[in-house]
């Protein structure tokens, strides 16, 4: 099928599509950012179990494949009777993974920070808490622009299981495996969804490095 | 410095009240935890998921060669897949490297592409479209040549940095002794880069393996697709995915760690004749 | 990485000790012995008969029978991983078949097919057959051929126990209705409960979980497999309704292959000398407690 036919039978699927999963990304990657600095508040807090905790945690969900955490939420939670609908299953699976990355991401930004500047810190008589809100989390943020960047990138990516369980409306790759069964789509139908990908993740790309250039720390 | 140094100075030597204080919330913590672990152990038990027949197959040894056998797939899927992305990954490198403006271009786009899309996307491709165009790869090539599709493009951003960190000294030093373009990237560059890059390259392969759980989209029998074999047999789909993702998780999880302890040890190796 | 293996070494013992100190209990396993035993007695086809069709030539040429199915259909054809059988109705069909041309009931091939690649494996040349509770269809019939029936079941409703809402096919409307992908569920509910909400899954166990777990009010298959489900998890589900027409299984071929002939006159044959009915007692009748072995369906 020509990409012109293509377009005024499904234009507006794909449209649809686009925005679910725009919709999908932003929320799971804002989501996973906070937990992911939460996590990793955690994995240096003093307290040791909450530690072990953190790192448990971020060892799990950046191991663990997405397809099989989406099929224990979908289908094998419920046999705890623990039943979620279908688009907060993925939503949850879009969550978690990411956050364990993000929570890598900024524990190699604080190794970036001066140690000299916790010993002032500390010095200074700044309680634990105090450290991380004002001298710690500002400055890994600043030096993580790029790979949360990244992570935004493979958050989108991530977006993709939702097309593993029957959601409405469709993602961008759901909506392909849909036209496919219905029409010949063709490479067209991939095509399509291929550069709509690609094409978001290459304006994400230059904003964040646009971002990156402004807060980038000079050392 | 090494990775937990911010870590252990945000609070060495605590006095005497700050002591008690970590005391109190680390007891608390485990507090909480144990009664998060009972809460979860409840649940099972509750609902009836610690019965016999959801577990008592797993004494059977059948049923570990039988998972042993979709992990062997799984394992060499995923490698292969590893091996074709590298060479791609290789060739896209080095387009991209070249002096030739319309082989930048071309490398750029395929790079940009391939990290743009998501695996699952290539999986479907290959599911759904190739087998129309007459060419009828079998399930196996069906996940591993899209998996290796989607990591080449990383893969290849990746030797081109660990390229591009192998100092400038080198490269001027090999054409002043009158080496051409071609071996001293071969001999002198990309060796070093290459050693620069093996963690990344260990971290691709986990992203890889992790893709091709999806091999039940093209029905190649690996670990998940062994599973639901386990699952309809027993109706046990809790117990078993339980132990399928353990299975994943730990896997992943050693081969990080090997990534780590090569990283931490290419690093302290310094590598012949650089100024490291 | 002690901790790792110590980590690694209480997971397995905590699983083996869990699993040993469970019992053995299951649904009524398949008469293993009495399966095998009516496999290696199966007839053999003589050399004219195949030598006078194409399709059995090839598969007689290539010394192997490529069969499409399924490793994960319990009552029809299931993997058991303990010895690598495959059992069940269609299995025993298929691996008759194997013996049939070729002399042995082990020289088979299987391609594991969804609902969604059951044509495009036979018109792309992958496998020789399909075998899949494959219902015959005016529209699969344009693009391949079936051989048989060798199987009829009507369509039913399963429902969650307990649920009092859903009474029959009129109930249904407005409610989540759940079905296999490309299998004629979704037409068939269009046809007797058009304004029931479709909700397309995988496969059957997919399906029916999401019918246990409330995320489907009802599910609507083969009359076989429901009964299947139910006699498999007793006291989890009901039978709500069985309506509709006879629906018949029928043999996947390529379209238009002399091999509808050659399966057919199989099939006569296992029919004949009672074969088809040891099948369906073996595999199906035993299983789920129905004590009257029907009729084979009529060959045209």
């Amino acid at each position: 099928m020509s990409v012109q036919a293509l377009l005024t039978e499904y234009g507006d699927k794909y449209l649809q599509a686009l925005l679910t999963t725009w919709r999908l990304t932003a929320v799971s990657f804002a989501a996973a950012f906070l937990i992911g600095i939460v996590i990793t508040v955690l994995r240096v807090c003093p307290i040791r179990p909450l530690r072990l905790f953190g790192d448990f945690y971020v060892q799990i969900f950046r191991n663990i494949p997405g397809a099989a955490l989406l099929i224990l939420l979908v289908y094998a939670l419920p046999y705890l009777q623990i039943i979620f609908p279908y688009d907060v299953c993925v939503l949850i699976a879009t969550v978690l993974i990411p956050s364990a990355f993000c929570s890598e991401h900024l524990m190699s930004g604080m190794n970036t920070i001066s140690p000299g500047q916790i010993e002032a810190a500390r010095a200074l008589g700044l309680t634990f808490f105090q450290m991380i809100r004002r001298i710690v989390i500002p400055q890994a943020l600043r030096s993580t622009v790029l790979p949360m960047t990244n992570l935004l990138v493979a958050t989108m990516l991530t977006t993709s299981l939702a097309s593993q369980v029957p959601m409405r409306p469709h993602d961008l790759t759901g909506i392909v495996s849909y036209i496919n069964t219905r029409d010949a789509g063709g490479v067209t139908a991939f095509a399509i969804s291929a550069v709509l990908y690609c094409g978001t993740a290459l304006v994400i790309g230059r904003i964040g490095s646009l971002i990156d250039r402004k807060v980038r720390i000079l050392r | 410095m090494t990775r937990t140094s911010i870590r252990d100075m945000l609070y060495e030597a605590p006095g005497p009240k700050a002591q008690k204080r970590i005391r109190f919330f680390t007891g608390l913590a485990l507090l909480l935890l144990a009664a998060l672990l009972a809460a979860i152990i409840r649940q099972f038990s509750v609902t009836g998921q610690f019965a016999e027949k959801y577990w008592s197959f797993f004494a059977k040894i059948t049923t570990w060669r039988f998972l042993g056998e979709g992990l062997l797939t799984t394992l060499k899927a995923a490698l292969t897949g590893s091996a074709i992305a590298f060479a791609l990954g290789f060739l896209l490198m080095r387009g991209k490297l070249r002096r030739n403006r319309i082989l930048r271009a071309v490398s750029t786009v395929l790079i940009e592409f391939t990290r743009g899309v998501p695996t699952l996307l290539f999986i479907y491709f290959f599911f759904l479209v190739v087998p129309k165009t007459g060419w009828k790869p079998s399930a196996f090539w069906k996940i591993t040549l899209p998996c290796a599709i989607s990591a080449c493009g990383v893969v290849a951003e990746a030797l081109r940095s660990g390229v591009n960190a192998v100092p400038k000294g080198q490269t001027e030093a090999a054409l002043s002794l009158g080496l051409t373009e071609t071996r001293l990237f071969y001999k002198v560059v990309f060796p070093q880069a290459f050693r620069f890059v093996i963690p990344s390259l260990i971290a691709e392969l986990v992203i890889v393996l992790k893709d091709t759980t999806f091999a039940y989209i093209v029905t190649c029998a690996d670990l998940m697709q062994n599973a639901k074999v386990l699952i309809s047999n027993h109706d046990a789909m809790l117990s078993v995915y339980l132990v399928v993702a353990v299975i994943y998780i730990l896997i992943n999880y050693i081969l990080n760690k090997i990534s780590d302890r090569l990283a931490l040890k290419l690093r302290r190796m310094p590598a012949e004749g650089s100024k490291a | 990485m002690k901790k790792l293996i110590s980590l690694i070494l209480v997971l397995a013992l905590t699983l083996t000790a869990v699993a040993v100190l469970a019992e053995e209990t299951a649904a009524t396993p398949i008469d293993k012995e009495a399966f095998d035993a009516l496999l290696s007695e199966g007839p053999v086809a003589a050399d004219d008969a195949i030598a006078a069709s194409t399709w059995a030539t090839k598969v007689k040429e290539a010394g192997i029978l490529r069969v499409g199915g399924t490793r994960t259909s319990f009552l029809f054809s299931q993997l058991d991983e303990t010895d690598n059988g495959i059992r069940g109705f269609d299995a025993a069909l298929y691996q008759l078949l194997a013996r049939y041309i070729l002399g042995d009931a082990s020289k088979f091939e299987l391609t594991q097919v969804t609902s969604s690649t059951r044509e495009s494996v036979l018109t792309e040349d992958q496998v020789d057959a399909v075998f899949a509770t494959y219902s015959i269809t005016p529209s699969r019939q344009e693009v391949i051929s079936f051989a048989g029936p060798y199987f009829t079941s009507r369509y039913a409703i399963l429902i969650k126990a307990g649920n009092t809402e859903i009474t029959g096919l009129d109930s249904l409307a407005g409610k989540i209705v759940a079905t296999q992908a490309g299998s004629t569920g979704p037409k068939v509910i269009e046809e007797y409960a058009p304004e029931a909400i479709v909700q397309e899954f995988e496969d059957d166990i997919s399906a029916r979980t999401a019918v246990e777990q409330g995320r489907a009010d009802a599910y609507v298959t083969d009359y076989t497999l429901i009964l299947n489900s139910i006699v498999k998890n007793p006291g989890v589900y009901a039978l709500s309704e069985q309506f509709g027409n006879d629906d018949p299984y029928g043999i996947g071929l390529p379209k238009d292959s002399d091999g509808v002939a050659f399966v057919n006159d199989f099939l006569k044959a296992i029919e004949a000398d009672g074969t088809w009915a040891k099948i369906w007692k073996i595999t199906l009748g035993d299983r789920t407690g129905i004590e009257e072995v029907p009729q084979p369906p009529v060959i045209e």
